[in-house]
């Protein structure tokens, strides 16, 4: 395992300088990352992702303790080097007119080119296999200021492709995507991580796609960095710490959220399938909590030709023919004291 | 891989041809607007005269006037154009804005004040009659300096300001900040000093002694192989400077050279044709609307060509062929390049943070 250790972070302090005042964001940070491995960075916001990311990459000077990329420590790489080694991706939206796509990809060769940055066939290479890696080949003549958000966000992946790097450093690259997009830059960015060996490391707000995607989290809190598969933190329980003091709250067993709001007492919902599924969520939105055991009053699904959702009470049966409606009428109860 | 490399070869070609079409096209404009603006002035000379003149040395007045006037004005017009529009393109970049260039952001202005010292600050032995030989090199090192100053401070501001209206509306009162300091300096200077200034400020391409044309011609060169030397790092640039800086770049030492080049470039302009306006902003501009392309190694190239064309025919316009007044090139170069000023604005207003 260790042999395919790429990055390693030691007591990394990350923070800014301004002046002589030396301002340290969080506690000495400790992490790795091995080969091909998809890794999410976590935290809230402010807590200094970026800062980390920025520090990782060489673009923000650290502030004590050491980054090694293959064993090397990252100050005894030089400028080149270094970026021969590990790509960035900010949260800054490029917008240079008359470029195209293809001049955007190109500007990856830079450390790799000579003084004047001409492009040899090995380059050209390396672009278009890059272009082609992240299915931009129909683009590669267009300018990027006529991309839409998810295709300049895959032209610059295309980049970080091209700059040949085994380490690429992303921050937020799924913010600001509508939803197609960012299952489409996810799943991009997995197959680059499984097939070409990318170790990815990407900072996110997306939890839940983090948990489902990523080999490894790094989970920053306020006080230290938590590391491990995703399923660790969670039997740990570490994700919960991110809402300590909010009324969101991270269940661990699905790795879903709710929210703590008022509790009205708990439900027992009678029934199978697709529609018992989903009955749940919606009773669970409202404020219920779901039982194991039948209480009384409880509900009852039935699917057949007509779906029919029945809210059985001690003494009355009523029906309902949709979930809106059955929500609606239990907008009215309370069975905490039941 | 093969298809790979197929279609790398595919289309490539087509767009370079482009660029050599249009580069043919740039080099037989500028040496026709050359030819037009030597046959061409306030005085009537007949073709065969003006021929006679260039190939001939019978000591005619048309000689003089061809030799001594006409032709190295022709190569000012095109040295001067050449550098402004050079100079402009390289801080469009480096600043990220379409708004810069050398007399918006008050680099002329910096560059004037460095010559004011020069001629306003020593004794009034100093004019820019007698001023030669090294005269000329402390004229032009001290327009150097004062564009380099004014540089460095807008790059200050603009790493804490991102918005260019703002950086744009700060040249301004840079400009204005200097102005009020020359014009303390006129009032302190006697009276030959004084002229000396005045007429240095009216500005014009005519007016440079072989010696300074001499001056000009390696200042703009030198700044001009500066620009190649710089056109890895300058298309580096265009993505803002972490990207710059995480795909290799040393950027401290990409914008040292870069301000260096151009407050050389456009400092020596200042220094011997006083302030022209608008070509430094507008030209870039339209060298890109040209080649359509964001790459330095075209962009270079196309806007050096590009700025000595549009310079030579403002020169032409200036003299106003077939009539015997003749124009301050101040204003042409103002009327042609407002319009491309106001339609890049336009264009931006979406965006404006953005280059």
């Amino acid at each position: 395992m260790n042999s395919k250790q790429i990055l390693s972070l030691d007591s990394l302090k990350i923070g800014y300088v301004s002046g002589n005042q030396k301002s340290v964001l969080l506690p000495p940070l400790t992490a790795t990352a091995n080969t091909g491995e998809l890794v999410a960075v976590i935290g809230r916001n402010g807590i200094g992702k970026s800062t980390l990311l920025r520090t990782l990459t060489g673009i923000q000077e650290s502030l004590g303790g050491e980054v090694f990329f293959a064993g090397k420590d990252m100050r005894d790489y030089s400028r080149t080097e270094l970026a021969q080694k590990v790509g960035y991706i900010s949260t800054e939206i490029v917008k240079v007119h008359n470029m195209t796509v293809h001049d955007l990809v190109a500007l990856g060769r830079f450390p790799h080119t000579n003084w004047i940055g001409k492009i040899t066939s090995t380059d050209d290479e390396k672009i278009m296999d890059a272009i082609e890696k992240t299915s931009m080949l129909a683009f590669r003549n267009k300018f990027i200021s006529e991309l839409s958000d998810g295709e300049r966000q895959k032209a610059m992946i295309a980049r970080i492709l091209a700059q040949d790097t085994d380490i690429m450093v992303m921050d937020e690259p799924t913010a600001f995507l509508d939803i197609g997009s960012k299952y489409e830059i996810m799943n991009l960015l997995h197959v680059l991580s499984q097939k070409s060996e990318k170790t990815i490391i990407f900072s996110t707000h997306d939890l839940h796609m983090a948990i489902s995607q990523s080999d490894k989290v790094w989970l920053i809190l306020d006080n230290q960095l938590l590391e491990g598969a995703p399923e660790d933190l969670m039997i740990e329980g570490a994700f919960d710490h991110l809402f300590e003091s909010s009324s969101v709250h991270f269940n661990s067993e699905n790795g879903t959220f709710s929210f703590r709001g008022e509790n009205r007492g708990s439900l027992y919902v009678e029934g199978d399938g697709l529609i018992k599924y989903w009955t749940k969520e919606a009773i669970t939105r409202a404020g219920f909590s779901l039982s194991d055991e039948i209480t009384k009053p409880y509900i009852k699904v039935n699917m057949g030709n007509k779906n029919k959702w029945q809210f059985v009470s001690l003494n009355s049966v009523e029906e309902f023919y949709s979930i809106y409606e059955l929500v609606c009428r239990l907008q009215k109860e309370d069975f905490r004291s039941i | 891989m093969k298809t790979v490399k197929y279609i790398a070869t595919a289309d490539s070609p087509k767009s370079l041809n482009r660029g050599k079409y249009l580069f043919g096209v740039l080099i037989i404009t500028v040496v026709s607007l050359l030819i037009f603006d030597i046959f061409f002035g306030s005085v009537s000379i007949k073709a065969s005269d003006v021929v006679k003149a260039l190939f001939s040395h019978d000591g005619s007045t048309f000689e003089t006037i061809i030799m001594k006037f006409r032709f190295p004005k022709a190569i000012t017009a095109f040295t001067v154009g050449a550098a402004l529009s050079l100079s402009g393109l390289q801080m469009q970049t480096v600043f990220r804005n379409p708004m810069a260039g050398p007399d918006v952001l008050g680099i002329s202005s910096g560059a004037s004040l460095g010559v004011a010292f020069v001629i306003l600050g020593f004794s009034g032995s100093i004019t820019t009659d007698s001023i030669n030989g090294l005269g000329n090199w402390i004229l032009v090192a001290a327009s150097w300096l004062g564009a380099g100053a004014v540089m460095f401070l807008i790059m200050i501001l603009s790493s804490r300001v991102k918005d260019i209206m703002t950086i744009l509306i700060i040249g301004i009162m840079f400009s204005s900040g200097i102005s009020a300091i020359v014009t303390i300096m006129q009032y302190f200077s006697n009276e030959t000093m004084l002229k000396a200034y005045v007429i240095w400020t009216m500005g014009s391409l005519g007016n440079l002694t072989s010696n300074q044309l001499n001056v000009l011609l390696i200042s703009v060169s030198a700044g001009a192989i500066l620009s190649l030397i710089s056109t890895k790092r300058l298309n580096a640039l265009l993505l803002g400077e972490n990207y710059a800086a995480s795909i290799g770049l040393n950027v401290r030492f990409a914008r040292f050279l870069i301000f260096a080049c151009t407050s050389i470039m456009a400092g020596s302009v200042t220094a011997f044709c006083g302030p022209i306006a608008f070509i430094g902003i507008a030209v870039p501009h339209m060298t890109r609307i040209l080649f359509k392309t964001a790459d330095h190694s075209i962009l270079i190239p196309g806007t050096f060509l590009t700025g000595g064309a549009v310079m030579l025919l403002s020169d032409i316009i200036s003299q106003l062929p077939g009539s015997e007044s003749v124009l301050p090139v101040n204003s042409v170069t103002s009327l042609i390049g407002i319009p491309v000023v106001i339609w890049v604005i336009l264009r931006n207003r979406k965006y404006s943070t953005l280059f």
